[in-house]
């Protein structure tokens, strides 16, 4: 439509700049002052992090729109639920579950932050959970540093390393720590840093991530287990493996070995798409319809988290069970 | 026997408990002198069989605690010992340990064998660097003679069910001895409700069914020699990865017809496994003891597919028809309708009629042309810049100038134009990145980037992404502004590509890396290092990213996962770009050779010949793609493959 004018008039901005142009030349510290509204995230039981200073809708604050906007959906963001629950048998939750979001609202335009992780720890003695705790921290810490934090201070720095590859390295640190701390536990780990509507993911393990669109639900990680590769060969029938006695069998967890392979892969999330990450506590009992018609019934994510763990424990609850779901705004 | 698995069962180690100790004896026979191993259902330990007061006669005592508390399971768990001892014990082989007794004892069983001195074939592997490949063979020949004898000689075949190096005993006569045969299998109660890490590694696929037969052994075998001859643990791996594997990227000593029995033994599908241990056997006896004729002589034959149209006689490609200019061919020709337009570093762009190759008009610059015409369409131009400095638009009817526009210096960037808003950008070696109406060539704005500009732009979502000699990359509005920016660690000569369904931007360095950045925040996702740098513009078709590089590899990898689906390897480096058509990839190398490649396989389908190097893109259209080389032809070939 308007490209030709926009080619010539310097100050012509794009839709998402119109806000903060358009009301120029208002100071920027008025703009600040009016904006930096920052507001706890609702009621999510997230384990790990409570920092409310960090967690913030800093965009969530009403104020009267700008006389030119066109855009109505500037303030939406991505939102998030997570719960998880011992089951109906074990006696400890050795799962782990992580969540972090930042937005912000200034003329600097970072792109939303966000990064969730589930881990699943395995091994006795507390080797299980220490595993799965320790590995969450560790990577939130490391990509925090790596990535979030030059996503703040906007260094345009030559030798940043690429996003997929800061998770890898994530993990690894993850890994050798975990086999030099606690040499009897593994877990798996399947974390998404999410900048603007890209998912970076990295993957290892049984541990799923679901990409879910109106279209129907689909796995985007691939489980690190026999069963799955016996699939993958066509050695096994999808309706052999759900039943079979080995399917807990993984070849591929942290703190195996000091070499790990680690899956890493990027998706864009389509407008009003959802994103599950689980333990295989919520997809070894609950059926991949059963997730869809939860998470497509409700507009809350911690509602349809809570949804899905109970579903789960309804089902038997035989193992831990960790949930974390993005919905994903529609712009 | 060690356990291999980090987190088997769940159950605490009760072994330990109630293990015989040194110097007790047991059955009223056998003086235990220590442990030999300890494994999950029990010790192995050293004995000195009392019935032989005069000498030192040493037997091997293996202990198997029974875990039944039912006592049903209990007694039923007896009776299958007793039976699978007496078999055992019948059982008359070279490679078999002799069995001498066998009896239970405080709810254990016991199996007194022969005392087996050596080292199995995991410590082997542990303590040495490399095993002699002729060595190996003798012990593939000699596993395959006991698997014979036990799949034969009994009424009922014998599986081995478990064959692994640390179960391959080699004695101190350097001669292959099977320890620890199934039986211990009968008292696995294998509870394994907890999730847990590792794979047996050397199992068969269908044994994870329950279907266990022969061919399950020889699977083992083959795993087993796979492990010896790499080195590569395959519990370490993900299960039935052996083929991702290739013996000879581990161990070049080891002859091709070896690696190719050992393949065979490890087909997923029994069926298309050896027929029987015996015919293995044979094989491997006929590789061993007769000479071998020149490995690798056969010669690369092409997988028959039908392109028969276009070849000659011999089945080489005929070129359509070819157009000689006076200087070598550096950029990509183009078309539009009936007509194909060239540029030389003769100075001149050539119209030629794309029927026949016949010349239709030239224009002469002042400079060498490097950068490849390309189409506007709507208002029928060719458009340009030559190393005489000028940008060029030409009418492409008659090759009459429509307008031109000089920067400060040579122009080696290929063009782009974006349609909805009439401007064309391209970059020169003045530092900048030039805009201007593509009408009439009047100026927009230009960018400075500092150094040279040689790389295409690519527009995406109203931004024109661009990359300079001095590795920055920028992503600028229409309007100029400057939207994002990244820098490789050496100059992006390559060309970016944008995925514009994924909105993910790909671009090449010549410090050796593929960048693949978010194109609408710059933000760099992943990178994807080859041996050379790249030149080469990458291509995105069906999620899978394909470039060359200067280490003579053509690449295609995954784009979400940047995992490498093939290489595909020239004999020099490859500059050209690559372009996808029909379920094949098109690129030149600086080998001479205009290649056809496969994208599923990653075979060649087709090469052509050319008589210099090959640095250009090609051009497709219809049935007929156009490739120039340095050789100062442009050749039409003809498109079949």
């Amino acid at each position: 439509m308007d490209l030709f004018r926009r080619l010539f008039t310097q100050s012509q901005a794009k839709p998402d700049e119109l806000i903060s142009k358009t009301i120029e030349p208002e100071p920027f510290e008025e703009q600040k002052a009016t904006e930096a509204t920052t507001v706890p995230i609702p009621a999510v039981n997230a384990v790990e992090e409570k920092d409310e200073s960090e967690i913030a809708y800093a965009d969530g604050a009403t104020r009267p729109l700008p006389p030119e906007t066109v855009i109505t959906t500037s303030n939406m963001h991505l939102t998030f639920g997570q719960s998880t629950d011992v089951g109906m048998v074990r006696s400890n939750n050795q799962d782990a579950a992580f969540s972090f979001f930042s937005t912000s609202r200034n003329a600097d335009q970072r792109p939303d932050f966000g990064l969730f992780i589930v881990a699943d720890g395995m091994g006795g003695h507390h080797d299980g959970e220490k595993a799965s705790a320790a590995t969450a921290h560790i990577v939130a810490a490391q990509v925090t540093s790596s990535v979030y934090l030059p996503m703040l201070t906007g260094e345009n720095d030559a030798d940043r390393i690429p996003i997929t590859e800061a998770l890898v390295s994530a993990v690894q640190k993850a890994n050798a720590d975990i086999i030099a701390r606690i040499p009897d536990g593994g877990t798996t780990l399947t974390a998404t840093a999410i900048i603007g509507d890209l998912a970076y993911v990295v993957h290892v393990g049984d541990s799923r991530i679901y990409l879910i669109t109106k279209d129907g639900i689909e796995q985007i990680t691939r489980d690190h287990s026999l069963v799955q590769r016996l699939i993958e060969l066509d050695q096994l029938k999808p309706e052999e493996a759900a039943h079979h006695p080995q399917r807990n069998v993984l070849y591929r967890a942290l703190g195996q070995s000091e070499s790990l392979e680690i899956d890493a892969l990027t998706r864009r999330l389509p407008p009003n798409s959802r994103l599950l990450l689980c333990s295989d506590g919520l997809w070894n009992v609950v059926e991949e319809k059963d997730m869809l018609g939860i998470v497509i019934a409700h507009d809350d994510p911690q509602e349809a988290c809570d949804k899905l763990v109970a579903l789960a424990n309804t089902n038997g609850g035989t193992d831990n069970i960790t949930a974390i779901l993005l919905y994903i705004p529609s712009s | 026997m060690p356990e291999t698995q980090k987190f088997a069962g769940g159950s605490g180690d009760s072994s330990s408990d109630n293990s015989l100790q040194a110097n007790s004896v047991v059955h009223r026979r056998y003086k235990i002198l220590g442990i030999l191993g300890q494994g999950g259902m029990g010790a192995v330990y050293q004995a000195r069989d009392l019935n032989f007061p005069d000498v030192h006669k040493l037997v091997a005592i293996k202990e198997m605690l029974n875990p039944a508390t039912d006592p049903a399971i209990h007694n039923s768990t007896l009776k299958l010992f007793q039976r699978e001892a007496n078999i055992l014990a019948t059982l008359n082989h070279p490679a078999i340990p002799k069995i001498f007794d066998f009896f239970d004892q405080n709810e254990r069983f016991y199996l007194v064998m022969e005392l087996i001195v050596g080292s199995d074939l995991e410590e082997l592997i542990n303590k040495t660097k490399e095993l002699p490949v002729d060595k190996v063979i003798d012990w593939a020949i000699e596993l395959c003679d006991v698997l014979e004898y036990l799949h034969t000689s009994q009424s009922k075949p014998i599986i081995f069910r478990d064959l692994k190096p640390s179960n391959i005993m080699i004695d101190n006569f350097g001669k292959v001895r099977l320890i620890d045969f199934g039986i211990a299998k009968i008292f696995d109660s294998d509870v394994r409700r907890h999730t847990m890490i590792g794979t047996e590694g050397y199992c068969a696929p269908e044994q994870y069914k329950g279907n266990v037969t022969t061919l399950s052994d020889i699977y083992g075998l083959g795993a087993t020699l796979h492990h010896v001859l790499t080195r590569k643990d395959p519990r370490l791996e993900p299960p039935f990865s052996f083929g991702e594997r290739p013996i000879r990227e581990f161990n070049t000593n080891v002859p091709e017809r070896f690696v190719e029995a050992i393949e065979r033994a490890l087909s997923l599908e029994p069926d298309k496994r050896f027929n029987s241990a015996s015919e293995m056997k044979a094989d491997l006896e006929r590789l061993r003891y007769q000479p071998q004729v020149a490995f690798g002589a056969v010669a690369e034959v092409n997988d028959g597919t039908n392109f028969f149209d276009g070849l000659d006689a011999d089945g080489a490609i005929q070129p359509k028809w070819k157009y000689p200019t006076e200087d070598e061919i550096r950029a990509s020709a183009s078309i539009y309708k009936e007509m194909v337009f060239v540029a030389s570093y003769d100075t001149n762009v050539y119209g030629v009629n794309l029927a026949d190759g016949e010349f239709a008009w030239k224009y002469a610059t002042h400079g060498g042309i490097a950068a490849s015409p390309i189409v506007d369409e709507s208002n029928r131009l060719v458009l340009f810049g030559s190393e005489d400095k000028t940008f060029y638009a030409l009418d492409c009817r008659n090759g009459r100038i429509s307008w031109s526009y000089t920067t400060q210096d040579k122009i080696r960037s290929t063009a782009r134009i974006a349609p909805d808003v009439d401007a064309v950008f391209f970059g020169s070696d003045d530092g900048h990145l030039h805009a201007l109406n593509v009408l009439n060539g009047r100026f927009l704005w230009k960018h400075d980037m500092g150094d040279p500009i040689r790389s295409r732009p690519f527009i995406f979502n109203d931004l024109v992404i661009v990359g300079a000699e001095s590795g920055e990359m920028v992503a600028l509005e229409l309007s100029g502004n400057r939207k994002w920016g990244f820098r490789a660690r050496r100059s992006l000569t390559s060309s970016p590509y944008v995925d514009t369904i994924e909105g993910i931007c790909y671009v090449g360095s010549t410090d050796g890396y593929m960048y693949a950045l978010d194109a609408s925040s710059g933000y760099s996702s992943w990178r994807f290092r080859t041996n050379g740098p790249i030149i080469s513009s990458p291509v995105v078709h069906e999620g899978l990213l394909y470039f060359g590089s200067a280490d003579g590899y053509l690449y295609a990898i995954n784009a979400q996962t940047s995992r490498e689906k093939w290489k595909f390897q020239t004999e020099k480096a490859i500059l050209s770009s690559p372009v996808v058509h029909n379920g094949a990839v098109y690129f030149g190398g600086i080998d001479e050779y205009f290649y056809c490649v496969d994208i599923q396989t990653g075979k060649e389908r087709w090469k052509f010949k050319t008589n210099g190097a090959i640095t250009s893109t090609a051009c497709i259209a219809n049935d007929v793609i156009l490739i120039g080389s340095l050789d100062k032809t442009l050749y039409a070939l003809p498109l079949v493959g």
